[in-house]
């Protein structure tokens, strides 16, 4: 009924708006009130309320782009010293390549002319993967050496999981250099562009360089992380009692410390964990069992070094940029 | 409108910026004028002195100089995190323009609103949260829940 209305009310405005162009074909402007701008704007309204608002549009097809500009820029804000030619091919997905290619020949232009003679980013994509899942690796172990293999490896995966990976590309610029066939590009082409672009930065300025980026964009993203949030242990007091009985440690006993208002609808009770009759660690908590729970969690992020008042994560800038601070220092 | 009704924010940083390296977040400015309008003859006294200079001191920021017919010349700049911010340059100065480029460049995109605490601390507390027994001695006697009270 409605699209029928639209249609028919679409068809008057095209009409009148045809009889009057037609009208005034002779004349280069019409000097009086334009009725027909009324019908028009309505027209306009209505179509948007019922279709939505247009797609959005990729950064690269608006006004103001010049692609190898952007991409300079984009290795000179991060202060990397990038090949532009490694890290233009970061950004060219293999989707983008079929779909480019579709367009052509559906344009009807020849494969011989039209061949695209660009390599996709697949074998950078690979090798950053490789070197991020390493390198994180190596840092989790140097930061926590007593953490065992799970953890680092979930400390890892929750760092390179397209959550955390999307989320730092999307503020690092790169969803507008990416080149992808469709327009928001997807989380998981994101994904293997960001990793490509640690390839590319490990292929032009080696190992170093890399770890540093790693650190400074994705190391950072653990601030303010709980180890548990990150790591699910199903039943804490069991890890608690393997990992005592590896360092040969008397078995945890758990005691009950503090209690308040257990006759009430929020009670508070404070379990205290006691191994070789020194306390390990207390934990709050509504019912037994959860206090329990809490103190045993509290008891391994304690062994683990990952408690919340740890020493913060080493984040100094590497030597590079103290050079010109000494400099100014001895200048003055 | 009261204070509370405003939109409002936490003071954060876009990926905790600075805190491995500082990253400018301005990453694209244009600046539209018109060629021969009035209103834009500070932007063309900026665009023949400071422009240049501008790009120069930021590599990491590209601009668009971009003559248009229109009677409102504006800056557009897009952050980092994708905000896009339009600062209509009307009838201003060379110097004016040249400061009102500092201030976006200084920026870090984000909505500038209300901040609701003028500090931020990724730890908030060192010693733990405060419970009703903290700084109390352990008890001495035995502790038994109450289970008959409680159910």
């Amino acid at each position: 009924m409605a699209s029928g209305y639209i249609l028919n009310r679409g068809a008057l405005t095209l009409g009148i708006h045809c009889q009057r162009v037609y009208r005034n074909v002779t004349l280069s402007q019409v000097r009086e009130k334009k009725r027909w701008m009324k019908a028009y704007t309505f027209l306009m309204a209505k179509k948007l309320k019922l279709e939505g608002p247009p797609p959005p549009k990729p950064r690269s097809q608006k006004p103001h782009w010049d692609y190898h500009t952007e991409v300079q820029a984009f290795s000179t804000r991060l202060h990397e010293n990038f090949s532009l030619e490694l890290l233009k091919t970061a950004f060219i997905n293999p989707c983008y390549l079929k779909a480019e290619q579709e367009r052509r020949q559906g344009l009807g232009m020849e494969l011989e002319t039209s061949a695209l003679l660009l390599k996709n980013n697949i074998q950078l994509s690979a090798k950053g993967a490789v070197f991020t899942q390493s390198f994180l690796t190596d840092w989790c172990r140097t930061n926590f050496p007593s953490l065992p293999v799970e953890g680092v490896e979930s400390i890892t995966g929750h760092i390179t999981s397209a959550e955390v990976v999307t989320y730092v590309a999307r503020n690092l610029g790169i969803e507008d250099l990416t080149m992808s066939a469709e327009s928001p590009v997807p989380d998981d082409v994101l994904h293997s562009t960001f990793m490509a672009v640690i390839g590319a930065l490990q292929e032009s300025s080696g190992d170093e360089r890399t770890g540093f980026f790693l650190r400074d964009f994705l190391v950072t993203q653990l601030i303010g992380k709980d180890l548990f949030d990150m790591w699910t242990v199903v039943n804490p007091m069991g890890l608690l009692v393997e990992e005592l009985s590896k360092r040969n440690a008397p078995l945890p006993e758990p005691r009950l410390i503090r209690s308040a208002g257990t006759s009430t609808v929020l009670p508070l009770y404070f379990v205290g964990l006691y191994s070789d009759k020194k306390l390990l660690a207390q934990g709050p908590g509504e019912t037994l069992v959860a206090a329990e729970e809490e103190a045993a969690r509290v008891a391994l992020r304690k062994l683990y070094g990952y408690n919340e008042n740890r020493k913060p994560f080493d984040f100094s800038p590497q030597q590079m940029y103290h050079q010109p601070l000494i400099q100014s220092v001895s200048s003055l | 409108m009261t204070a509370r009704g405003t939109p409002s924010r936490f003071l954060r940083s876009v990926l905790q910026n600075g805190v491995g390296r500082y990253v400018c977040q301005l990453k694209r400015i244009s600046i539209i004028f018109s060629k021969n309008a009035q209103s834009s003859l500070g932007v063309r006294e900026f665009i023949e002195e400071g422009v240049v200079d501008y790009a120069r001191k930021n590599p990491g920021t590209v601009v668009y100089v971009s003559p248009q017919t229109c009677r409102i010349p504006k800056i557009v700049a897009e952050y980092l995190n994708g905000n896009v911010r339009e600062e209509i340059i009307t009838s201003k100065t060379s110097p004016q323009i040249s400061e009102l480029l500092t201030k976006l460049t200084n920026q870090s995109g984000l909505e500038n609103i209300r901040i609701r605490k003028p500090f931020h601390t990724d730890s908030p507390s060192i010693q733990g949260q405060w419970h009703p027994f903290t700084n109390r001695p352990l008890s001495v006697g035995p502790i038994r829940p109450q289970k008959q009270e409680a159910e």
